[in-house]
């Protein structure tokens, strides 16, 4: 039994008792050419009913970008972004009901 | 709010399913014993876990959506992983009403109550943490940390009410509960240490002081228990001290329904920063 347990602490993965942001693409504050994906990536599996992202512009404008959420990630699929700064604001629940929300900036060169 | 509706939810199906498994276990290894009139604390344990339960369901929804109105509520019990398996609990408890109402089915309550007691594992923070992703793992192992919490606490209140009417087979019944109880025990601290280290050793971050001093709380509270419990098994059964057991018992259940609204916040607390 004794080396279940360990064997089971040792396997265990990086996982987070909330859905928390692991990961975006375009990385928080990157500095990209072109953006035709926007991905964000939690740690666990997302309530995609209260899951979701908005893009805003340097003005703090939204966007109308179509955006699903599948699985751990919420994608954003915008046309095309003019150079400037931009803002992707989230809110993410995983299953055990708690809402956690955030931003990642990036911003797009010419 | 949200933490308070689901300790009690919590205290009610633990009671719920603890005194109606351990009753059942009474009834089949010691029928001399004759049964409880416990109906009515079985009907407001009913009724108790109907309302903290649909409290929970109401909260966690205006949580999630940050938003409330009956919309919410109903895309939360038909869209989400918690919402189904609410009304799975839901369903289990107004299986005992109807059971209770129609005085039969005393097995089949015990199963019923199990299954409005462990159901909440499958979105517990055990199961979220669970290693390598399988959120069954831990789930599994929530799910029989609750169960024998329940046999632990429902036991203890069932043998309250066998002091309370001076039951002449009083030891009988202790030695058969302590033998079950130790068994519950082992299980309920095995499973307690895997889905502690399982959510503050095998995740990245920093425990959040808060969480941590919550779980020192039910921690100190359950070593009080387990040494009033070895203390009874130990030192005054062996020497039919039945007074000072059922004094003991009072503050273990006491103390156990403290632990499981402290386990509520627990619930609601971000473990690591």
């Amino acid at each position: 039994m004794k080396k279940l347990v360990l064997l089971m602490l040792l396997a265990a993965s990086p996982a987070f008792a909330h859905a928390r942001l692991t990961s975006s693409d375009p990385a928080a504050d990157a500095k990209v050419k072109t953006v035709k994906t926007i991905t964000l990536s939690f740690s666990e599996k997302l309530e995609p009913a209260f899951s979701g992202a908005s893009l805003l512009d340097a003005a703090g404008k939204a966007m109308p970008v179509p955006s699903s959420v599948a699985g751990k990630v919420i994608t954003l699929l915008p046309m095309s972004l003019k150079p400037g700064r931009y803002k992707v604001e989230y809110h993410s629940v995983g299953h055990d009901t708690h809402r956690i929300t955030g931003s990642v900036s990036f911003e797009v060169i010419p | 709010m949200l933490a308070l509706a689901r300790g009690l939810y919590f205290c009610a199906t633990l009671l719920l399913f603890g005194s109606s498994a351990f009753t059942f276990l009474l009834r089949t290894r010691l029928p001399m014993i004759l049964p409880l009139r416990d109906a009515p604390l079985r009907w407001a344990l009913l009724l108790l876990a109907l309302i903290t339960g649909s409290a929970w369901l109401g909260l966690a929804a205006a949580a999630m959506a940050d938003a409330m109105d009956s919309q919410v509520v109903m895309t939360t019990a038909t869209d989400t992983l918690f919402g189904q398996f609410f009304l799975g609990r839901i369903a289990a408890l107004l299986g005992i009403g109807l059971l209770l109402a129609l005085r039969r089915g005393k097995s089949l309550i015990v199963l019923l109550s199990a299954l409005a007691l462990l159901l909440p594992a499958a979105t517990s923070h055990a199961a979220a943490a669970s290693p390598a992703g399988f959120a069954a793992i831990g789930a599994i192992t929530d799910a029989v940390h609750l169960l024998t919490a329940g046999f632990w606490i429902g036991g203890l209140a069932v043998l309250l009410l066998l002091f309370r009417r001076a039951e002449p087979n009083m030891l009988l019944a202790l030695s058969l509960f302590s033998d079950w109880a130790m068994v519950a025990v082992l299980l309920l601290v095995m499973t307690g240490l895997i889905n502690g280290a399982s959510i503050l050793l095998g995740q990245e971050g920093k425990a959040s002081l808060l969480y941590l001093a919550a779980l020192g709380v039910k921690l100190v509270l359950v070593a009080g228990m387990i040494g009033l419990a070895v203390v009874n098994r130990f030192r005054l059964m062996p020497k039919d001290q039945e007074t000072p057991i059922a004094r003991h018992a009072a503050m273990e259940l006491t103390a156990g329904l403290v632990v499981v609204l402290v386990a509520g916040l627990l619930g609601q607390l971000q473990p690591l920063q």
